[in-house]
């Protein structure tokens, strides 16, 4: 037939085939091209245009339909020859499954709380557009001024940027029914605030506005875990009537298992039915301060211009209302994203630790990707033989890259399984840090988080061990092609990726080393008190029933004599709070400015702000708090006796720093004067972590104010912890009891949050300590395999069986030095990071550097011996003879 | 043999049309449109996917020393029935052989006539 040009029609038929799998195209690409040139021709002879088309048509129509199945059908063929050839090297499939599964179980569990906690929005309607207004006392240095009554009402009278503005607060009250009485956390809430936030009751009805109404009957709203939990998920709850502050409350419905911000609450009233917030004074009093605020942004407005609205307020109150607002609190108004407020404190610690789940994943694929490659050079001869019989290089390239994505979705399977195990785990540790912790689980996008990690680890292991074999395979295939380059370059690779593997992993535990030590200068910090034997009990009284000085102090005066009286008790006190309260650490503690007489304040100047605590006159020996100079209360110091009071060390030095702080003055409220009576030592209130604050005492006759009792025991506190319960009970049974705890937990539960990220920091480095090692071991086993004849011939020449270990050692230790050097290098540049984070330690810490370069090495050495020792074990003869 | 799947429509009208003699592509194509009276219209890509699968399964294989057509074009390659897809040819004939014999029996055909 003589020659023509291909009709264009024809190279459109040849472009079409493409979407046929290669092989096919291989096979039968010619033959169809023939066949439909000889069709095209046979129709264009016999028939009409509309014929031509419709044939164009049907054979378009139809290798598109094909086109999948016939994809499909590879795929399963190459997946079925892989699933063989996993099952054939078992150990192998075994060990790649598990280093990866590691790695991408530890970023999916990481990934399933950044999910949960930064990047979702919040569970509750337009989550977005809401906006946590924030009033400080700048000057003062206060960081958060709670909300009073008229100044809610101004901020949503004056506002532009705000749709709504809701307030919220909680108390403890006691809730009576049917002779029944328990302690509950009370939310007050305005009565839009659930519609503010999109939450639909379960049970009835939501709040009405009529029920915020001024003398409106007091109604409730239980959460859902209360109705579950104490009120047995009674269906007829609705129109139940509790009495609470000597008031009926009737229960108009039930939310929805949501998560309660700021706080869990148990149950929620409008502002009219607290006795507090409608009382005549907060209702008019722009100082009664108690509540947080939260405003909905206008559709367009930015946040930024929403502060800037609410600023202006600010400055305009502070003008209108100088008595309320004095120059030295320096009052303003900061406005930030509700969103992100609730992570404040847990994003840096959250990215770092994801950032090093990261590393792990990245750890394993350097290590697969050398298990991958020295299972290629066992499969050398099978790849060869098949590269023979016609399978074309990117036939091999499709197979390889199908094993090493079932590779890696087997892996992905075993890493979730890992990581819904780990985030249970992980949502205790992470309740440290946010309240958003119990959002996470594992949800959809984390499932494809995982699998995208095994995508792209199968791309980035494979990939290396893939090139690898193309390269290689057509040189030896090439009879006789210099084995000894090809082999130098394979050792080469392997060798950087162990370095790789080795200089990641030093990163990792410099910053294991880091967390660690900066956590156990937290533990070793003097917190200025002694909580060995020391046990906390935080009470709550019920307020109407203690109103007065009188009543408060009598029942002070009764729960100290019924601790004191029991068996085992060296020391009792009663006092407003505790050191590290965790209520007061969250909730916010007694603060309040003073004055120093004879030293007039300034109207310019911010006026010190100090932290009181009233307690009775063993509160110091109970707590083990030294006292310095003067003496402690005792029990001469009464309401009607000259007021004193003991101040801490760091007021001492403030004030008077060369002269004697006993017989000074100060005052709380500018006109009465308190004699400073002792000077105790200073004392971490407020976390090991933080400067201990100046404060105040004041004994507890003169100003009542009950939160806590203490004891010192004689042996582990703990015992005694159903007697105080007991003693305290004994007293007023409608005392509630909020926590019973040893002193010592108090303190380790203090850091629980710097303790969580050094226990991941250990975990994760720990992980890819393992994976580098292992992965050092076997690379290391490899070579003394390969190089059997090489090590043979030397020993029959003479080189001792310890030459041999020292050379196999001396190589381990080489890429295990250049890693660690490498590893030294990043951590340098990248510890800065983590310096926020660290307590008393430099991110340059000599002491951790030196400790991880010996862990590491010595680690490696181990490693490094066994391989060792099966090289200086080779028979020279035996090993020659089998060659 | 009993073992193997059973054969679609499409597959047995190329065995049928490989059944009087070895055939190129497009000749098979043609036959069946033709001895179908234009019923049954293969496109190539059923066509080689019907084509590889009989390859596969052993029923038909490729013709190693071309015959020498006149006008032959060289980049034709032909295909013919193997043994095992002679056979299976017939088992399927005969089944439907048995099929149409009891759709007579039931008057199914006669009646189909009737309307």
């Amino acid at each position: 037939m003589p020659y023509e040009p291909a009709a264009f029609s024809d190279r459109l038929y040849g472009a079409i085939l493409r979407v046929l799998p290669f092989e096919f195209r291989k096979e039968f690409g010619s033959d169809m091209e023939q066949a439909f040139l000889e069709q095209r021709r046979d129709v264009e002879r016999r028939s009409s245009f509309g014929s031509l088309l419709t044939m164009w048509w049907a054979t378009i129509r139809d290798i598109f339909s094909m086109a999948p199945r016939e994809h499909a059908m590879l795929l399963l063929h190459d997946s079925q020859y892989a699933l063989r050839m996993m099952r054939k090297n078992a150990g192998y499939t075994f060990f790649a499954v598990v280093i990866l599964g590691l790695g991408i179980g530890a970023s999916t569990a990481m990934f399933s709380v950044v999910n949960a906690v930064m990047l979702k929005p919040l569970p509750y309607m337009q989550g977005n557009d809401l906006v946590l207004l924030n009033a400080q006392g700048r000057k003062a240095g206060i960081e958060a001024l709670p909300f009073s009554p008229p100044e809610i009402k101004d901020y949503r009278e004056r506002n532009h940027s705000l749709s709504a503005l809701v307030e919220s607060h909680s108390m403890m009250f006691t809730l009576f029914a049917k002779g029944n009485s328990q302690r509950v956390h009370a939310g007050v809430v305005s009565a839009s605030y659930f519609d503010f936030f999109g939450i639909k009751p379960r049970l009835g009805r939501g709040f009405e506005a009529s029920d915020e109404r001024d003398g409106a009957p007091p109604v409730l709203l239980l959460s859902y875990e209360f109705w579950k939990e104490r009120e047995g998920g009674d269906p007829s709850i609705v129109g139940k009537t509790f009495e609470m502050n000597d008031r009926p409350h009737v229960v108009i419905g039930v939310l929805p298992p949501i998560p309660q911000y700021p706080r869990e609450n148990d149950i929620y009233m409008t502002t009219t039915s607290c006795p507090f917030r409608s009382s005549p004074r907060s209702v008019v009093d722009r100082n009664w301060r108690l509540m947080s605020v939260f405003g909905r942004l206008k559709p367009g407005v930015t946040l930024q211009h929403c502060g800037l609205d609410l600023s202006l307020i600010a400055a305009r109150l502070e003008r209108q209302y100088p008595d309320a607002y004095p120059h030295g609190l320096g009052y303003a108004m900061r406005t930030a994203s509700l969103r992100d407020e609730l992570v404040r404190g847990a994003r840096p610690m959250l990215l770092l630790l994801l950032a090093t789940a990261s590393l792990v994943l990245l750890i394993a694929c350097a290590n697969v990707a050398n298990l991958t490659q020295a299972r290629m050079l066992r499969r050398e001869k099978e790849l060869t033989i098949r590269a023979a019989l016609g399978a074309g290089s990117g036939r091999l390239l499709r197979q390889l890259v199908t094993e090493n994505f079932i590779l890696s979705l087997l892996a992905a399977v075993l890493g979730v399984a890992l990581a819904f195990g780990g985030v249970r785990v992980l949502s205790v540790f992470m309740a440290h840090l946010t309240p958003r912790a119990r959002e996470i689980s594992i949800d959809p996008s984390v499932l494809l988080f995982s699998v995208v990690c095994a995508v792209v680890t199968a791309i980035v292991f494979g990939s290396i061990a893939a090139l690898y074999s193309r390269n290689d395979l057509s040189a030896s295939m090439r009879e006789g092609a210099s084995q000894t380059t090809l082999s130098r370059r394979r050792a080469r690779l392997r060798s950087m990726l162990i370095v790789a593997q080795v200089a990641f992993s030093y990163v990792l535990l410099i910053g294991a080393g880091l967390t660690i030590r900066s956590f156990v200068h937290l533990q070793h910090v003097n917190p200025g008190f002694a909580p060995e034997q020391a046990l906390a009990a935080g009470i709550d009284l019920n307020w109407s029933k203690y109103k007065t000085n009188a009543q408060i102090r009598e029942v002070a005066d009764r729960l100290l004599t019924s601790a004191q009286r029991q068996p085992g008790v060296v020391a009792a006190a009663v006092s407003s709070s505790y050191p590290l309260d965790p209520d007061a650490l969250t909730m916010g503690a007694w603060k309040t400015s003073f004055q120093v007489y004879g030293a007039p304040a300034l109207a310019s100047e911010k006026l010190p702000i100090t932290a009181v605590r009233a307690a009775t006159p063993d509160y110091f020996r109970t707590l083990g708090i030294r006292i310095l100079q003067g003496r402690a209360f005792n029990d001469s110091d009464r309401a009607e006796s000259l007021p004193v009071a003991i101040v801490s060390k760091s007021i001492a030095r403030h004030y008077w720093p060369r002269r004697n702080p006993i017989g000074q003055k100060v005052s709380v409220d500018g006109k009465n004067w308190i004699t400073i009576a002792g000077v105790a030592d200073d004392v971490k209130e407020f976390g090991l972590g933080e400067q201990a604050p100046d404060q105040i005492y004041v004994p507890m006759a003169a100003q009542p104010s009950v939160g806590s009792v203490l004891v010192r025991a004689v042996g582990d506190p703990s015992h005694l912890a159903s007697e105080i319960r007991l003693a305290i009970l004994a007293v007023d049974p409608q005392i509630a009891i909020t926590r019973l705890q040893s002193l010592d937990q108090v303190r380790s539960d203090s850091v629980s949050a710097p303790r969580t990220v050094a226990d991941l920091f250990g975990i994760f480095s720990a992980l890819a300590l393992i994976i580098a090692v292992t992965g050092l071991a076997s690379m290391l086993a490899l070579t003394v395999r390969q190089r059997t004849r090489e090590i043979a011939i030397r020993m029959s020449l003479g080189a001792s069986t310890s030459g041999v270990s020292r050379m196999v050692v001396g190589r381990g230790l080489l890429l295990v030095g250049s890693g660690a050097v490498a590893g030294l290098i990043s951590s340098l540049v990248l510890t800065r990071f983590l310096s926020s984070l660290l307590f008393e330690t430099s991110p340059t810490d000599v002491l951790t550097f030196v400790a991880i370069t010996a862990v590491l090495l010595g680690t490696a050495l181990f490693a490094a011996y066994i391989p060792a020792r099966r090289a200086a074990g080779i028979d020279p003869q035996i090993a020659l003879r089998s060659e | 043999l009993e073992k193997q799947p059973p054969l679609t429509p499409a597959m047995f009208n190329v065995l049928l049309a490989l059944a009087d003699g070895e055939k190129h592509g497009y000749a098979i194509l043609k036959d069946v449109g033709e001895q179908t009276g234009g019923e049954v219209q293969l496109s190539t890509g059923t066509l080689y996917g019907i084509i590889k699968r009989l390859l596969a399964d052993g029923l038909i294989s490729e013709l190693r020393d071309r015959p020498a057509f006149e006008n032959d074009d060289q980049r034709r390659r032909y295909y013919q029935l193997t043994e095992d897809g002679r056979s299976v040819a017939v088992a399927e004939a005969q089944r439907m052989e048995k099929l149409i014999a009891r759709a007579r029996s039931k008057r199914l055909i006669k009646a189909m006539k009737s309307t």
